[in-house]
């Protein structure tokens, strides 16, 4: 387990003695961390890293699903290049549904998070049923009940109704479609808002106490304080819906039935990808354009990370 | 409840009992908004089947019945109480793992140096870019050959080596909270890393190990591509499992059945929800630490 | 000592083991005396529990012989079982559907059923037409559950409101624009619709092709039609749209391939277009009375309609126990002690035998069915040539076409064209 940081440079005479001196150093400083990855380690590589590794292979295949794979070369990349609309407008969809859903979503859950740190009444009563469209997640049901509220006939229109404006069906327009699927998104903001709450609540009260006494206004205090601690918790929402919005599978799956329709204007990467997979029977294809949103993902995660030194604060 | 009355900012208002009317008008609304889905379900499950689809978007059922109730609960061969109990140990086997294996991890990611830590880092958050779906087969060959197919062990086994990347990338952001001064201080008087982290640690950040634990238990309770995928035999379905096999959208499905067994699903997590969130609100600031 | 030494190399074989991968076999050591056989299908849970009823009747009357049963919903059938097909732990008994057959039978997965003819398989009642349905290249891959035609289901009670008499079979395509523009005339009320918008129906538009004397598809695997053909198929539907005599483009693009989005089901139309066997399923979700007749007729045309199996039941190729498999198929579809157990849940029964035997204890739903079936007989010409490799994907293109035209993002005429060269391009990459 012990890997040493440096070369040790010692030599001549002694040298051993030093060789093990600075292996015992180097054991003792990297032992604990290793020590505590372990179970993480065994699960990397045992039950994560050979089925990553396939996918990897399989992109570089035919693999048809119910054939053995042939292995050909980058041709599934190239034709994802030169030679496929659908990847480009899987593209175009999902990248507008990121840019919308994930600030919205965000922007909802610290708002709602912050209204409900205050000591107000029945907050634990709030805040579950705040919590409870997340709840549903991926049931069948939110297909129907999407329907109910944004088809023509849908509440959503009977409330517009009410100031003379006649809406479409929002759901069904290829021009609106995808915006019900951000709302969806964004309803479902309860697991972003937890985790701003427990957040706020690791934000010590007597640095609020002694802000006020100071004479610093509410807004002050959110600028000076709330933000400054909260921004490692906010840098982790950022990452993580934003890798979740580029995975977003299950809302276009469930409201469009699966096909990405109408128009393809629901066609998500992932949605597009499963489709391919198990549904026209190109496995080695979609491994492909899995993995090609990963370095997409992963672009936008290492900018992110490089960004944090200008705005997320951690304590040491 | 004393814990909730904290003195917290924007409290200085001249109309106390004015906002917090007006707060609790705005949250009230909101949570119609929120509630209206499991309104509209609750409606569902309780009008006839040739109600549901043609009726828009009211919530008063024309007609009463609770047939879908023990028609869903009795309908397959094994009892959807059954189901109920397999999610429940599922889940909770899951969240115990879960929360102790990323503990651990994120502990050794966020205080502990070691040679190579950001490499490990950046591939434990690339497993959270991957697609599923292209993992699916590689995955389901690694668990045939292991024996592992029809239980449930590829659904709890994994929680205990933390490939939840997720769970890690959270605490990590938490820990790295906590005042460094702290274990500092420990490790000066000699604490070993393990005290640190039983010690100090985990007592300080109830609140994230709660969320984690909600999320946890949560999202395997909602979980169906790991039990659809794993599971074959009806006696080891969870109730996701369970509620999927009341629709076939090629053919005749029981959707009053369906949104009646959905309506029952949400308790027991609704109440997970509910005695959980009690720890979310200790932590840090209840617990008595200043700095 | 020594075992802990082969799982840890096993385990690590597992977790590394990519290698492997071409060559996936079957299982090793699960297979155990007598027969073991796995069973999969899709359905609801009355499918689930009829079907339950039956193998469990099976294993009574077969000593030594075990089922292990699983299903699911349509959506989540089919990648699990890829997914078990990948894997090498194929089912031995596996439900398969019209259009995925040709995929797995010419994929090798499933096992051709030629052999077992006459001795496990006692078929042969079912005629012509319904074994050469669930055929590929000449061999047959699944034994018939349920004789399926395409068709139309109408709501009458809404159509004798109008003052119009419902579609009824024989009602020729013309007869059917008019009927539907008059309906849209007098119509009060949510069902202001006489039809839902059949443009993006791939069925539809094949009846309507085949009595025409054309076909999606030529035995050479080429396609059956030209642009000027699918132009005016759009055209037809955009001026029925146009005149109010069918859905508009947003009801009906809410249709997602379900009955409880179709716009019948939803209130918004007095008639949808349907395979027969969804009937049952139409009328559990709506609350009208329905009735089901035909599709649309060319006058003086072919017939369009054709029989297709709705499901059939087929034998995996790493099936162990074949033959014990092609007995549970046969007890399952012509064996009265089976058959009568699963009723007409999956379809009208092939076998004649058994059809009579059931007619006796159907519904007002299931017997529409049946009667439907047996009155289609004129209507009904020979099957169409097989699609080729690809063909599947066709399906969600037309539809994607059908929404361009419809709203109106391209003409009858561009759609034509551009389903034409898609149909080739997707042909070409097979």
């Amino acid at each position: 387990m012990a890997v040493s940081e440096r070369s040790p440079a010692a030599a001549g005479n002694g040298e051993s003695i030093a060789l093990a001196r600075s292996y015992r150093e180097a054991f003792r400083r990297n032992a604990p961390g290793y020590l505590f990855l372990t179970p993480w380690l065994i699960g990397f590589f045992c039950l994560t890293l050979g089925p990553a590794l396939g996918s990897l292979y399989l992109s570089l295949t035919d693999f048809d699903l119910l054939q053995a794979p042939n292995f050909v070369g980058f041709q599934n990349y190239i034709r994802m290049a030169t030679a496929d609309p659908k990847f480009i407008s899987a593209i175009r969809v999902t990248f507008l549904y990121v840019i919308l859903s994930v600030p919205l979503k965000l922007g909802f859950a610290l708002a709602v998070a912050m209204m409900l740190n205050r000591g107000i009444k029945g907050l634990p009563v709030y805040r579950a049923v705040f919590y409870l469209p997340s709840l549903l997640g991926a049931s069948v049901a939110i297909a129907v009940l999407w329907r109910q509220l944004f088809a023509a006939d849908g509440m959503v229109n009977s409330m517009l109704a009410v100031f003379g404006i006649e809406g479409p069906s929002w759901i069904s327009n290829p021009r609106y479609s995808l915006y019900t699927l951000v709302v969806l998104s964004v309803w479902q903001f309860g697991s972003p808002m937890i985790i701003f709450l427990a957040g706020l609540r690791q934000i010590p009260v007597d640095m609020y106490e002694a802000a006020s006494l100071d004479g610093a206004s509410a807004r002050r205090q959110f600028w000076k304080i709330t933000l400054p601690l909260l921004s490692p918790v906010i840098f982790f929402n950022c990452v993580i819906q934003t890798i979740e919005a580029f995975k977003a599978f299950t809302p276009a799956f469930i409201v469009s039935g699966g096909t990405g329709g109408p128009i393809n204007s629901t066609l998500f990467y992932t949605l597009y990808l499963y489709q391919e997979a198990f549904g026209n029977f190109r496995m080695g294809y979609a491994s492909a354009l899995a993995w090609v949103l990963v370095i997409i993902i992963a672009i936008f995660t290492a900018f992110s990370f490089l960004s944090t030194r200008y705005w997320v604060h951690y304590d040491e | 409840m004393s814990n909730e009355a904290r003195a917290l900012p924007g409290q200085g208002s001249n109309h106390p009992y004015l906002r917090s009317g007006l707060l609790h008008c705005l949250l009230i609304a909101a949570s119609f908004v929120m509630l209206y889905p499991i309104l509209w379900m609750l409606a569902g499950s309780l009008r006839p089947a040739e109600d549901l689809f043609g009726g828009g978007a009211s919530l008063v059922p024309s007609q009463v019945t609770i047939k879908a109730y023990s028609q869903g609960w009795f309908g397959m061969q094994v009892s959807f109480g059954h189901f109920f109990l397999n999610s429940l140990l599922i889940a909770t086997l899951a969240t115990l793992g879960n929360v102790l294996a990323a503990s651990l991890a994120a502990y050794a990611f966020a205080r502990l140096n070691f040679f190579g830590r950001k490499l490990w880092f950046a591939l434990m958050l690339g497993t959270l870019m991957l697609p599923y779906h292209v993992t699916l087969i590689p995955q389901y060959v690694l668990f045939l050959k292991l024996g592992w197919i029809n239980t449930w062990l590829p659904l709890v086994v994994p929680k205990y080596f933390a490939v939840d990347a997720f769970f890690i990338f959270l605490m990590v952001q938490f820990f790295r909270g906590i005042p460094r001064q702290l274990d500092e201080a420990a490790q000066m008087d000699g604490c070993s890393p393990w005290r640190i982290y039983y010690k100090i640690m985990l007592p300080l950040s109830l609140p994230v190990l709660a969320t984690a634990g909600i999320f946890s238990f949560i999202w395997t309770w909602e979980d169906f591509f790991g039990p659809l995928i794993y599971v074959s035999d009806m006696s080891l379905y969870t109730v996701q499992l369970g509620l999927r096999s009341f629709i076939d959208s090629s053919g005749t499905s029981s959707w009053n059945e369906l949104f009646a067994m959905s309506i029952l699903s949400l308790i027991p997590i609704f109440l997970i929800f509910l005695f959980f969130q009690r720890l979310l609100i200790e932590g840090i600031a209840t617990t008595g630490m200043k700095r | 000592m020594s075992i802990l030494t082969v799982n840890r190399r096993h385990f690590l074989g597992a977790g590394l083991g990519l290698a492997s991968m071409p060559v996936w076999g079957a299982l090793p050591g699960f297979a155990a005396e007598g027969a073991q056989l796995r069973m999969v299908w899709w359905g609801s849970e009355d499918r689930a529990r009829r079907t339950k009823e039956a193998v469990k009747a099976f294993e009574g009357a077969n000593a030594g012989v075990t089922v292990a049963t699983e299903s699911m919903g349509w959506d989540d059938y089919w990648p699990r079982l890829a997914t078990q097909v990948a894997g090498g732990n194929a089912p031995d008994f596996i439900q398969m559907d019209y259009r995925f057959m040709f995929e797995y039978a010419r994929r090798g997965t499933i096992l051709p059923l030629d052999p077992y003819m006459g001795s496990e398989l006692k078929i042969a009642d079912f005629g012509e037409g319904n074994l050469k349905s669930c055929s590929v290249d000449g061999k047959l891959y699944g034994a018939n559950v349920g004789v399926n035609a395409f068709g139309t289901i109408v709501d009458t009670a809404a159509w004798q409101d109008a003052g119009l008499a419902a579609p009824s079979l024989g009602t020729t395509w013309d007869q059917y624009a008019e009927a539907c523009i008059a309906y849209g005339k007098v119509a009060k009320g949510k069902k202001k619709y006489a039809s839902a918008d059949g443009s993006g129906s791939e069925q539809l538009f094949e009846g309507w092709l085949i009595s025409r004397g054309k076909s999606l598809y030529k035995n050479d695997g080429t396609l059956g039609y030209e642009a000027a053909d699918a132009a005016e198929w759009f055209k037809y539907w955009a001026e029925l749209r146009e005149a109010g005599g069918c859905v508009s483009a947003d009801i009906e693009a809410l249709y997602k391939n379900t009955i409880e989005t179709s716009p019948l089901t939803l209130g918004y139309s007095a008639s949808d277009f349907a395979f027969s066997n969804q009937f049952v399923g139409f009328q559990k979700v709506n609350k009208p009375t329905l009735a089901l007749t035909g599709q649309p007729v060319v006058g003086n045309g072919k017939p369009g309609h054709y029989l297709k199996p709705s499901q059939m039941f087929s034998i995996s190729s790493k099936s162990k126990a074949p033959e014990v498999t092609a007995r549970l198929i046969n007890f399952l579809v012509r064996d009265p002690a089976g058959a009568l157990i699963l009723g007409v849940e999956r379809g009208v029964p092939a076998s004649p035998e058994i059809r009579d035997a059931l007619v006796p204890q159907l519904d007002a739903a299931n017997s529409e069915v049946v009667k439907f079936i047996s009155a289609l007989t004129p209507y009904v010409g020979t099957l169409p040539p097989a699609p080729p490799q690809g063909a599947g994907e066709m399906n969600a293109v037309l539809i994607r076409i059908s929404q361009e035209v419809a709203f109106e993002a391209s003409t009858p005429e561009a759609g034509g064209e551009s389903l034409v060269a898609e149909a080739k391009s997707v042909l070409k990459k097979g």
